[in-house]
């Protein structure tokens, strides 16, 4: 019953939201006739508050900096949310944390979730991930299906997950907006979102929108390149009578004008080589810029195109053969990916479950065992970057979280011993200085949906 | 006295009469012993079994011998699969898995393609045999049964083992029906006279069965009979914990051998399940509370089970499944990061599959099995170990697969076009 109420009130706070925004979108857009494409300040901008911080230092850790390097008995000192300092021996007054025989990283970010969009427990009702009513829905909004009471963000904080970001499913050529969040409590989606992160448009080649929209097309391949290719005609049009009326409204177009002033970033579903190729030549033909490709299980074919056109591979370590699609798998394709080019490839391991998001480093780690079986001599700090650095550059908040410099947000992550191995657990996570999960205490945010649930607790 | 002269003699002519060219000796390797953990030990395989585990043999005796020295021997991997009846998953036409003709008796083994792509990759993960794990679309799943993945056109097989049903949320009608149902159809099963099942052959429909689910051939009826005279188990995919409860009162009511499949809820009743002495096979990783049926789903399901003293086994249920089945290390690495002892762990993907579902002579390093083993190069549930050989009888197996033969393509003779690069 309480539930039910709960539903119908967030349906009336939505549909009340909806018709108050217009206002104040085109107070936005004034002066610039894209900026509400961008809209991260205005209407549904982040309302995220940080927890207090600590001023804590951590001592004598092994700390992976998340841009590379790997160094040993060395400190941690962070305050206001930030971190302040990294070296040894700081001399600094603060909370001492002990970190001997501890490791310490930045904050595990996933580049792609569902979280929210497809919560636990997965029922129809809350089935909220794919507009698939139309091979184009660059107008929806993930951020619009979030379930800010997901019972899942908490078990992927409690594998050091301090970001992630949420993207609509892949039925659609365009499937729509895509959000980046903090990995913290909060009873509205605007008090989960990073601030300042760049909205994203979710792409997808291949079997999903074809399959999905077989019956009315597009139905091959060709015809999804057809569909990419007419959108953004429609958007190019679409921006050139913006010049003349500059308050018209097209949802789906303002997106999609967001990508070609280079304001939202594509995070694009594609598994297979010859299909990123196509589709680096769409976004040159319109003029616009790939950021990631996603389940980018033939990465490892093109990791030289994609290391040239700076395009990043988002990857599973070993998922394959549940379609056609990802089947010329290779564990070493993130190594390949991150090698490319005198290292210089983008290389990101990727979750796109609430499964694996809890254990990106395990990922992290069978990657890069395959890839020095496969040759490579890569450290584990290196393959670090490909959970923290990476994703934090492809989600656009690499000036603010992934690496552990001084001036960036305390995103923390105190493990029990090598994150690399799988007996391995996250200690402590901080965000934004703030401790946000203790393992030894269990203090972890629980959601409104956990209450009354864990009757086995205090047995 | 006498008796160990006895064994001396047998002992003594079977090692000397050994036909050395099948005969294998493992020398100076950590091997993984049931009830020990990893011993060094040298171990001597002849005609596919094993003979003979001690400190030191002398490999005069064969004419094959594999140094081992710090490497890590554990019995290959049972795994808990569609390993050689799926290749891809979301094309059904290589799907040999599921059948809608038939459910309780469906046996898909027959359709095993030991040359499947999945096959050969699992092998050279330490993979030497799967549970074939049946997925027919009625209300039996179908019969499980047991394929070593050795190179080859011939596998031994065990089986069938068991039957697989589900119970709970999974099922569209009220949980209370379907149990009234499931004891009406063992009552009706146990009614049925025995030669009925000898001459009616076509297709019966249970009581005013309709749809699919309802429907049993003839040859599902004698599956079932197989549960109610206790030659085969019923194995139950079941994760809340009321329904669990319910599921073994349901079997010991009905005389039925249980196995409990998944449970994600089981620690809720990880007493009651021991009692029963119920075994359970799942997979530690099923944390996420997915389904109502699943609200109490926790990392911990295992540590509480083994602390009551429950029997597991585990498999790997995470991304893409099946094609992973290895990954059982991945799984069995991370119950022993949340409390299960390392031996319970590794003992859970190789001897407890086999002592669960009855299978004979495989699933442990011993004396008198088949000489099924992986030898590692570390530690085999660590993330960054790899195998080195596997033996499945005895024989050394060919680990090549398609996904090195990828990698060496993109990895070597890079200055050749894709087509042009060597094809091993």
């Amino acid at each position: 019953m309480i539930r039910k109420l709960f539903l119908s009130l967030l349906l009336l706070v939505l549909f009340g939201c909806s018709n108050d925004s217009f206002p104040s979108m085109q107070d936005e857009a004034e002066g610039s006739v894209t900026k509400f494409n961008n809209d991260t300040h205005g209407t549904y901008g982040s309302t995220y508050v940080p927890l207090s911080s600590e001023n804590a230092v951590i001592r004598n850790a092994t700390i992976f900096d998340g841009l590379g390097n790997m160094y040993e008995n060395y400190d941690v000192h962070f305050s206001d949310g930030k971190i302040q300092a990294l070296g040894m021996n700081l001399q600094v007054d603060a909370k001492e944390i002990d970190g001997t025989g501890k490791y310490v990283s930045p904050g595990i970010i996933d580049i792609h979730s569902h979280m929210g969009v497809y919560p636990a427990p997965g029922v129809r009702t809350s089935s909220d991930g794919n507009e698939a009513t139309s091979p184009v829905t660059a107008e929806v909004w993930a951020e619009h299906s979030v379930w800010s009471q997901d019972p899942q963000y908490k078990l992927a904080l409690a594998g050091g997950v301090t970001s992630f970001h949420v993207l609509p499913g892949s039925a659609n050529l365009f499937g729509g907006r895509g959000v980046t969040l903090k990995n913290v409590s909060a009873n509205t989606v605007t008090a989960m979102k990073f601030p300042d992160a760049p909205h994203t448009l979710k792409m997808a080649c291949g079997e999903n929108p074809k399959r999905v929209y077989s019956s009315r097309g597009p139905s091959t391949r060709m015809g999804n390149v057809a569909g990419y290719r007419e959108a953004w005609i429609g958007a190019e049009k679409y921006k050139k009578s913006l010049e003349k009326d500059p308050s018209s409204r097209n949802l789906r177009n303002e997106t999609l004008v967001g990508v070609l002033d280079g304001e939202i970033l594509i995070q694009n579903h594609c598994y297979r080589a010859d299909e990123m190729a196509t589709m680096i030549n769409i976004s040159k033909e319109f003029d616009y810029k790939i950021t990631t490709f996603h389940h980018a299980v033939e990465a490892y074919k093109i990791a030289d195109l994609l290391a040239d056109e700076g395009v990043c591979a988002a990857m599973w370590a070993d998922w394959w053969g549940f379609k056609h699609e990802a089947y010329d798998m290779t564990i070493a394709n993130v190594a390949i990916v991150d090698q490319a080019r005198d290292g210089t490839g983008c290389a990101i391991v990727h979750s796109d479950s609430a499964s694996g998001i809890q254990r990106l480093n395990q990922e992290a780690a069978k990657a890069l065992a395959a890839g020095n079986k496969a040759g490579f001599n890569i450290s584990e700090a290196r393959a670090m970057t490909w959970i923290t650095q990476n994703p934090a550059k492809a989600a656009g908040i690499l000036d603010q979280t992934g690496t552990l410099e001084a001036g960036k947000n305390a995103d923390i992550v105190i493990w029990d011993g090598n994150p690399f191995s799988v007996y391995t657990k996250a200690e402590h996570v901080f965000i934004d200085g703030a401790l946000a999960f203790d393992k030894a205490t269990q203090f972890m945010p629980h959601t409104d949906f956990d209450l009354g649930v864990k009757e086995w607790e205090g047995e | 006295m006498k008796y160990f002269y006895l064994i001396l003699i047998l002992g003594f002519s079977y090692l000397s009469l050994a036909d050395t060219e099948n005969s294998v000796l493992v020398k100076g390797g950590n091997v993984f012993l049931p009830d020990q953990g990893f011993v060094k030990k040298d171990l001597l395989i002849e005609e596919g079994k094993i003979v003979s585990i001690e400190d030191q043999i002398d490999d005069g005796v064969t004419g094959k011998t594999i140094y081992a020295d710090g490497k890590y021997i554990t019995p290959g991997l049972v795994v808990f699969s569609s390993l050689g009846l799926l290749e891809i998953g979301a094309l059904s036409e290589t799907n040999d898995n599921s059948s809608d003709i038939y459910n309780a008796g469906f046996d898909p083994s027959k359709a095993y393609n030991p040359f499947s792509q999945a096959v050969r990759l699992n092998r050279s993960k330490g993979v030497t045999s799967t549970v074939h794990i049946p997925g027919a679309s009625g209300y039996f799943s179908g019969l499980l049964s047991h394929t070593k993945i050795n190179n080859g056109w011939k596998q031994k097989k065990q089986g069938p083992l068991a039957v697989l049903t589900s119970y709970g949320q999974s099922r569209g009608d009220s949980r209370a029906a379907e149990l009234q149902f499931m004891s009406d159809l063992m009552d009706f099963v146990r009614n049925r006279p025995e030669d009925k099942a000898n001459y009616e052959t076509d297709n019966i429909q249970f009581f005013f069965g309709t749809q699919n689910d309802y429907q049993f051939t003839n040859r599902d009826l004698v599956a079932i009979r197989k549960l109610l005279s206790n030659e085969l188990p019923l194995v139950v995919r079941v994760n809340k914990a009321t329904d669990i409860l319910n599921v073994i009162k349901f079997a010991d009511t009905e005389g039925i051998e249980l196995i409990l499949w998944e449970a994600n809820e089981a620690h809720m009743v990880a007493d009651e399940i021991a009692k029963a002495g119920v075994p359970v096979v799942l997979d530690p990783l099923n944390n996420i509370p997915g389904s109502f049926d699943s609200l109490n789903a926790t990392y911990e399901n295992v540590a509480r089970l083994n602390a009551a003293g429950v029997k597991m086994a585990f498999y790997y249920n995470q991304g893409a499944g099946s094609h992973n089945a290895y990954l059982a290390t991945q799984s069995a690495g991370n119950a022993v990061a949340m409390g299960v002892p390392y031996n319970e762990a590794l003992n859970a993907i190789t001897k407890n599959p086999a002592d669960i579902f009855g299978l004979v002579d495989v699933g442990q390093v011993s004396v008198g099995f088949e000489g099924d083993i992986a030898i590692w190069d570390a530690d085999p549930l660590e993330l960054t170990s790899f195998v080195e050989k596997v033996l499945i009888d005895g024989v050394e197996q060919d680990l090549s697969n398609r996904y090195e033969e990828l990698t060496d393509r993109y990895t070597k003779e890079k200055d050749l076009p894709n087509s042009y690069r060597s094809r091993e």
